[in-house]
């Protein structure tokens, strides 16, 4: 019995560390969800950020310079970031689900490819912001 | 030192006048001008509006959160939340917090933003003998710091009801050792801090009883400040009242007149980045996301100045968003004095002549406002509130 448990437990572990693995370049969120992830920036993002996500001289970019930003962190410390900070004038106003899209989007519009399975926020905690795809 | 502060200081002033103790600066017994000031008029109009600038302001209930705390391995030793008055309180706060640096004798600090908070106390750090390196996600003309009015005029720094014990103190020292570290920048080229006349101008008489306090736009009623009390009477400048004959704006029934003391960003920010760079300072751009990224930093010993910043970064939720903004017409290096009129301050820069709204209808509509977006209207109403009064001077002859 004892065996089995802990023949479990390093299951356990090892599926976790396998998801720890997971990176934003391993198709971390779907087209349709960075569509109406599009649709979500534009009705709440856009007027500080930019149409473009450029930002201005004074509001930050969200292209570019978040990607070193971000680096080494997990996708969590980001999502959360826009989930308790934003929009500025009302932040956590925005449900998880429209962060989620939100996400998806910006991931998109910095040339992060998209994949099969949707970005959920219990699903940001296991994808790491890498600046880079990782060599296979 | 934008709306709030202006507010304060006039119930400081009212306060230092009528306890008599305090002469004030430039205060003397003979009148305030010998003969009426002729004036050029400031060229206000919307078309000469060439930039709006917008920020928030980082009040603290508390007051500037000025603590020592352990994250992982690392000491952090916070400097903000400074409300409206980072600009008057910058060295004052930079020596406190660099002088508890300084007691773990480090080699090597880092400094965690670049306002004007963060760049002066990592120069001051410089000065100390530290290496000093600020992690910063923007620089100096990006921040907020560099949105603000820019005017000498300490203000209130936390809530009657929620203000750290001992935080009169705490404020005093700050505001004097502040001034004196600004001195030695008077007068040098460029005029990185300067000083012009300001004419406070009323329809009303100035000893009329103030009106009942506007409820806050979101609905709350207005907050009960922290008085910082009679305290630095002889370093703010009382302004005094003008007889009809010295009062050099026409068709205006009372004016007041004193001399204020401001900071010219460009100048002043070149020489607080040019001094830390020939000191040795190092900059490093990035961003933080949680307080435990500090531990991963080389540096043991760190002073976190992120100013509004720390409501999101340090989830510190006892600080409050308070909406500022400022309008810039085209200089016009002639206009050598700023005024008050109509809850509209102006005060000419050398990188424009600067104007704002003020009062207790701005700021109830700033009171936990984060919105930075700059507004228009805002500014166009404004301008025109100048550009009406310029227009009561007679024409010149072409």
């Amino acid at each position: 019995m004892r065996t089995k448990m802990m023949a479990m437990a390093i299951l356990v572990l090892a599926s976790g560390a396998a998801q720890a693995r997971s990176s934003i370049w391993d198709g971390a969120y779907t087209d349709a969800q960075a569509d109406r992830g599009r649709t979500a920036y534009m009705q709440n993002c856009s007027r500080c950020h930019g149409a473009t996500l450029m930002g201005t001289f004074e509001i930050p970019p969200l292209v570019g310079r978040i990607m070193p930003y971000y680096s080494g962190s997990s996708l969590e410390t980001f999502f959360d970031y826009i989930a308790t900070a934003m929009p500025l004038d009302r932040p956590g106003s925005l449900s998880p689900a429209t962060n989620a899209d939100i996400v998806a989007y910006i991931l998109k519009t910095n040339d992060v490819p998209s994949g099969s399975r949707e970005l959920t926020a219990a699903g940001s905690k296991t994808i790491q912001f890498d600046v880079k795809p990782r060599k296979k | 030192m934008i709306g709030v502060g202006h507010m304060d200081r006039r119930h400081l002033l009212k306060q230092s006048l009528a306890l008599g103790g305090l002469a004030g600066l430039g205060a003397t017994s003979q009148p305030a001008m010998a003969q009426r000031a002729q004036l050029v008029p400031i060229r206000a109009h919307a078309d000469r509006i060439y930039d709006i600038k917008c920020c928030i302001r980082p009040f603290r209930t508390k007051g500037p959160n000025l603590t020592v705390e352990q994250v992982g391995d690392a000491t952090v030793i916070h400097n903000y939340g400074h409300h409206g008055s980072g600009w008057c309180l910058s060295w004052g706060s930079a020596d406190m917090q660099v002088q508890k640096a300084m007691s773990f004798a480090p080699r090597k600090i880092a400094v965690v933003g670049s306002g004007v908070i963060g760049l002066t106390t990592a120069v001051q750090a410089l000065r100390a003998g530290m290496e000093v390196t600020i992690y910063t996600r923007e620089l100096l003309p990006r921040t907020r710091s560099y949105r603000a009015n820019g005017v000498w005029g300490p203000g209130t720094v936390a809530l009657a009801s929620e203000a750290q014990p001992g935080l009169g103190d705490i404020w005093e020292q700050m505001v004097r050792t502040s001034w004196k570290n600004f001195r030695p920048y008077m007068g040098m080229a460029g005029s990185p801090i300067a000083w012009s006349e300001h004419y406070e101008l009323s329809d009303t008489p100035f000893d009329a009883p103030p009106p009942a306090p506007i409820p806050m736009a979101n609905g709350e009623p207005a907050p009960v400040f922290y008085d910082m009390g009679n305290r630095i009477g002889d370093i703010t400048s009382i302004p005094e009242v003008l007889t009809p004959e010295l009062n050099p704006f026409p068709g205006v029934k009372y004016a007041r007149h004193s001399t204020k003391m401001f900071w010219n960003f460009s100048e002043y920010g070149h020489l607080l980045t040019t001094e830390f760079f020939s000191r040795g300072g190092k900059i490093v751009m990035r961003d933080f996301h949680s307080p435990s990224e500090l531990g991963h930093l080389p540096e043991k010993v760190i002073i976190n100045c992120p100013g509004y910043a720390a409501h999101d970064w340090w989830r510190d939720k006892s600080m409050i968003p308070v909406r500022g903004q400022t309008e810039w017409l085209i200089p016009q290096p002639e206009v050598n004095y700023g005024l008050t009129y109509r809850n509209v301050e102006t005060r000419s820069k050398s990188d424009g002549v600067m104007v704002i709204q003020i009062g207790p209808e701005m700021f109830a509509k700033s009171w936990k406002n984060s919105n930075e977006i700059p507004n228009r209207a805002e500014a166009e109403t404004a301008v025109k509130v100048v550009e009406e009064l310029m227009s009561r001077f007679p024409t010149r002859p072409a």
